[in-house]
């Protein structure tokens, strides 16, 4: 290997019209620095620039994927990556005609500017996390990092530091409340439970997690389910229960393998098990399947579920922190609450009753779904507005279509309109409007969506999964779906909503658990704010949102239709017909109105239209949709 | 003893009692249907639903499930009561019409219209051949399977129950078993007047529901052939 | 593995941080797959498997690779974190095998972050 040239004098330098520095690190010199260098100077001789311009090696650049490199000065161009072929052209070029080859000139990635950091990003912005702490950086799979990110400390503080009466006066100071709907404050749970007579007691994780579109509970124990674990070691702790179980669905694979590998991971390191880090406390953890029933999300149907009884609930009092699990008092709480309590006992009952409205303390996370932009997980202080969630964090509504709107709480909440897009998020406010939190699920909806079609939905869920225990739940809301179902067949009568509305107040009034009693949200939340859709369905059999099939037909209008056969071939049924290039014809009484053809055209040619019998008949004017 | 509220007087009650029996002390009259003395209470038809608590922690619940406390107001006849017990008896005629028990009721309550489609079933789901087998016969052959739309009552894995002795207490307690009504036509589906006096259960009806097995062999048809046998021999 | 003290809490936390958090320790690059039920059904696990691949094709030894659950954007997924020793983590979202593999070889062996597939830089923030 050739040895470097030693740098010129300083006066010597000054002569020269232009410095090529080549770097001759050890990254480049491996990469064929040196040869570049002789290349160089053979054909600056070459062209006659050996007095004006000065080939020199310098060290590390420290930009070493880019090597071979060479930086000129004064013109401070710096080429890089370069090959012995290449320079004959680069001095020609460059030195002797003055033109620096762009081909072989750096490009530095766009400015940082550019692009957005995190805490620009709208979705991300507006989040507080503290059940999802460490949503994105550790691997569930692996223990040591929950710890390296603090875990278990709390764990930690409560056993040295603090006794059970102190645990459940700091809880109870935060202000945290049940997360899985009812919002039942969490410290005095606890303080009942401990209170209640016995020796043996039982705390619970209710992790069913059965209303559609919300997945909250999952994602936390996929992703940190020792959050979970320290959770409930700490309310154990504070209860004086020694046993606890954790109640997943059976829907839930990956997050029933990722508690079970952190248990035992847990236990291996005696976090779980006799004398958990040297102290008198002892605790074991059982984890136990759903057999794919949403009743058990109900706390005396999963109480019956693990007990292995039939999931139904029963009466209430005693309540199961009185008499639970085989008799014993029993405290049982979501997924989500018991991963607050880590935060909790590190940071202060004042630090988390600082966040959220006077009555709803903490954070809440959202699934925010349908068809909003951005949909996933997110977690805001409550007293959040919904318009803040929906628009800012979520990004507004899909393909820029109009908010129609939003359901929360799942079955058992009840659907929002425009007009109350500014309200914040809290149990209270929630629950007067005429719906609730429940679990977190949000459905954003689009004026693409019937409001009655909605509550049919629901409605069928809610006759499919109720226990059938009670006459009012289970054949109050069968009769309610029968009602719904005629009217969006096209066949609702006047009377129908008003007996809508007196069954609803029985199912309400008359059921035992909370399934039941809720059961009519649905279609009260719909009927509340969405009232002329249904007298539209009604009186006049027309669908303003072209959801209900039988009041809807397809039409294709000729002007448009360039006669492509796409249609023709999507059709199920064949009811489109028509020779190719020629405007096609759709069959009416065949269609099934599928949306196939609507979908598939590229044309707009294939138009959705109401049907609407008193206009064709009487030729009154109707009017449009029903304001929200 | 405990001291509580009942319809704006102030009793006693024992400790362990529910909020019915409490009724029943005390000559209130609460519909039940699905309630049976010494059958342990279940809660099924919710026609025995009372009101209880004041204000903003008014409820209704069900009498016969809920145990008495200290302090606790009951109140049995208010306006919230009564539209439920109604819309219930409805739901009940709706759905077994021809149970002289439940058009009873209905008559009693002044129920004069049912709205729904009626459904001609045999079984109300009140439970209570499956509290009587298992407590009161000690049989446990037949329960609850299934649930919502599809929950009914059978023997383990709908197969002929082995457990099962034929005692017949499941039929004998049946409600809408225990006196067919004849008298609903088929313009109205509620009767309104009893015009049977006799047990028609196997008179009239082939296709009952009956989980012995099969036809002919539960208690009261076998004693019934051996009668008919002996006759004509 | 023993049964823990509360004085081996800190002593993990320091050790895991070394291995895990570039800023503290060994590797020039950390690059996270997310790998929720939201991410594998999308296609996470093709993702990871394409890296991994990419990596044993480059011969790379010192690129941390390592899963964390959902990162919050379901609807972006399959999504992965890169982070080079000395800046801040980059994600990036709708990923495909093709272009993890572009990812790696531009961004982790590269330095160059590519754009067109990036959401975000920085990290969330917690509490």
């Amino acid at each position: 290997m050739a040895t470097a040239k030693r740098a010129p004098t300083k006066k010597a330098t000054k002569s020269y019209r232009t410095h090529v520095r080549v770097c001759v690190g050890t990254g480049c010199v491996s990469n064929g620095a040196l040869d570049i260098k002789e290349a160089l100077e053979k054909e600056v001789k070459k062209q006659k620039l050996d007095k004006k311009v000065l080939v020199v090696t310098t060290g590390c650049h420290g930009f070493c994927e880019r090597g071979p490199m060479v930086h000129v000065q004064p013109d401070d161009i710096f080429y890089q990556k370069l090959k012995v072929i290449d320079i004959p052209h680069i001095v020609q070029e460059h030195f002797l005609n003055g033109r620096p080859v762009k081909k072989f000139i750096y490009k530095p990635p766009k400015s940082k500017e550019a692009l957005p950091k995190m805490s620009d990003i709208e979705f991300f912005k507006h989040q507080q996390l503290i059940v999802l702490r460490n949503r994105g950086r550790i691997d569930p799979e692996q223990i040591d990092e929950y710890i390296a990110y603090d875990g278990y400390t709390a764990l930690a503080k409560t056993l040295t530091t603090m006794k059970p009466k102190d645990v459940i006066k700091e809880i109870k100071a935060s202000g945290l409340r049940g997360r899985g709907g009812a919002g039942f404050p969490t410290g005095m749970k606890w303080e009942l439970c401990r209170n209640a007579t016995g020796d043996v007691k039982y705390i619970v994780c209710n992790a069913d997690e059965g209303d559609p579109g919300a997945f909250m509970d999952r994602s936390v124990l996929e992703s940190d389910p020792h959050s979970v674990l320290e959770g409930m070691l700490i309310g154990a702790y504070a209860i004086g229960a020694s046993e606890g179980f954790i109640y997943v669905r059976h829907e839930y694979p990956l997050a029933l393998e990722c508690i079970n590998k952190a248990i035992k991971q847990a236990s291996s390191y005696g976090l779980l098990g006799k004398n958990i880090l040297d102290s008198e406390f002892s605790f074991k953890m059982h984890v136990v399947q759903g057999g794919g029933a949403f009743v058990c999300g109900e706390e005396s149907a999963l109480l019956g579920s693990i007990m292995g009884r039939r999931p139904e609930p029963v009466q209430r009092p005693p309540y199961p922190v009185e008499k639970g699990l085989w008799g014993k008092p029993t405290s049982i709480n979501n997924v989500e609450t018991w991963a607050n309590i880590p935060p909790i006992i590190n940071n202060g009952a004042e630090w988390f009753s600082s966040i959220g409205t006077k009555t709803s303390k903490g954070t809440k996370i959202f699934a925010l779904v349908g068809k909003v932009k951005n949909t996933g997980l997110i977690e805001v202080p409550m007293g959040t507005t919904l318009r803040q969630i929906i628009f800012d964090i979520g990004g507004g509504i899909m393909d820029d279509k109009d908010f129609k709107a939003v359901q929360t709480g799942g079955p058992s909440g009840g659907c929002i309109p425009k007009k109350l897009l500014d309200l914040p998020v809290d149990y209270e406010q929630l629950t007067a409007a005429g719906s609730m939190m429940g679990s977190g699920g949000m459905i954003v909806m689009d004026n693409a969506t019937c409001m009655v079609d909605v509550a049919k939905y629901f409605l069928n869920f809610l006759a499919e999964e109720s226990c059938g225990k009670c006459m009012s739940c289970r054949e109050g809301t069968q009769r309610m779906l029968e009602i719904v179902t005629r009217i969006t067949e096209g066949k609702g009568r006047e009377g129908d909503i008003e007996l809508l509305e007196e069954l609803a107040e029985t199912v309400r009034d008359a059921s035992m658990c909370g399934l039941g009693q809720t059961a009519a949200n649905p279609v009260l939340s719909t009927l509340r704010y969405f009232r002329k859709e249904y007298d539209l369905h009604i009186k006049y059999k027309r669908c303003p949102a072209k959801v209900c099939k039988s009041m809807i037909n397809f039409y294709i209008v000729p002007e448009r239709c360039t006669g492509c056969q796409r249609c023709v071939e999507a059709c199920p049924v064949g009811a489109i017909t028509g020779p190719r290039s020629e405007p096609h014809n759709l069959d009416v009484s065949k269609c099934i109105r599928c949306r196939a053809c609507y979908e598939i055209c590229k044309f707009n040619a294939i138009e959705d239209v109401v049907v609407d019998a008193i206009r064709i008949i009487s030729g009154v004017g109707v009017e449009e949709e029903s304001e929200a | 003893m405990i001291q509580m509220k009942l319809n704006g007087l102030d009793v006693q009650a024992e400790e362990g009692w529910t909020v019915l029996e409490t009724c029943r002390f005390y000559g209130i009259e609460i519909p039940t249907l699905c309630y049976k003395e010494h059958l342990s209470p279940y809660g099924a038809c919710r026609l025995c639903t009372v009101e209880i608590g004041e204000g903003d922690s008014t409820k209704l619940v069900s009498s016969c499930t809920y145990p008495v406390s200290d302090g606790l107001v009951v109140r049995t006849h208010t306006n919230r009561v009564q539209k439920a017990r109604k819309m219930l008896i409805e739901l009940h005629v709706a759905l077994c019409p021809t149970s002289k028990v439940i058009q009873d009721l209905a008559s009693k309550m002044g129920v004069t219209q049912v709205r729904f489609e009626p459904k001609w079933e045999d079984c109300v789901l009140c439970g209570l051949c499956v509290r009587m087998c298992k407590e009161q016969m000690d049989g446990k052959a037949i329960g609850f399977v299934d649930r919502g739309r599809n929950r009914r009552i059978t023997s383990p894995f709908d197969i002929k129950s082995e457990e099962c002795r034929l005692c017949g207490g499941c039929i004998w307690i049946c409600p809408a078993c225990q006196t067919r009504c004849d008298g609903p036509n088929p313009e109205s589906v509620l009767c309104n007047a009893c015009l049977m006096t006799e047990t028609t259960c196997l008179d009239v009806y082939d296709d009952m529901q009956c989980w012995m097995g099969g036809k002919g062999e539960c208690g009261m048809c076998i004693r019934e052939d051996t009668v008919a046998k002996e006759k004509t021999e | 593995m023993p049964k823990l003290k509360v004085e081996d809490l800190a002593k993990i936390k320091e050790k895991t941080r070394k291995m895990t958090v570039l800023r503290e320790g060994a590797g020039k690059a950390k690059v996270t797959v997310h790998m929720g039920t939201c991410g594998i059904a999308s296609g996470a696990r093709e993702i990871m498997s394409a890296l991994l691949d990419e990596m044993k094709k480059k011969d790379t030894k010192d690129v941390i690779v390592t899963t964390s659950g959902c990162a919050g954007l379901c609807s972006q997924e399959p999504m992965a974190t890169v982070e080079l020793k000395g800046a801040a983590p980059v994600k990036y979202v709708d990923l495909t095998p093709e272009k993890i593999r572009e990812v790696f070889n531009k961004h982790v062996l590269g330095g160059e972050v590519v754009k067109e597939y990036a959401l975000a830089v920085g990290s969330e923030r917690m509490y």
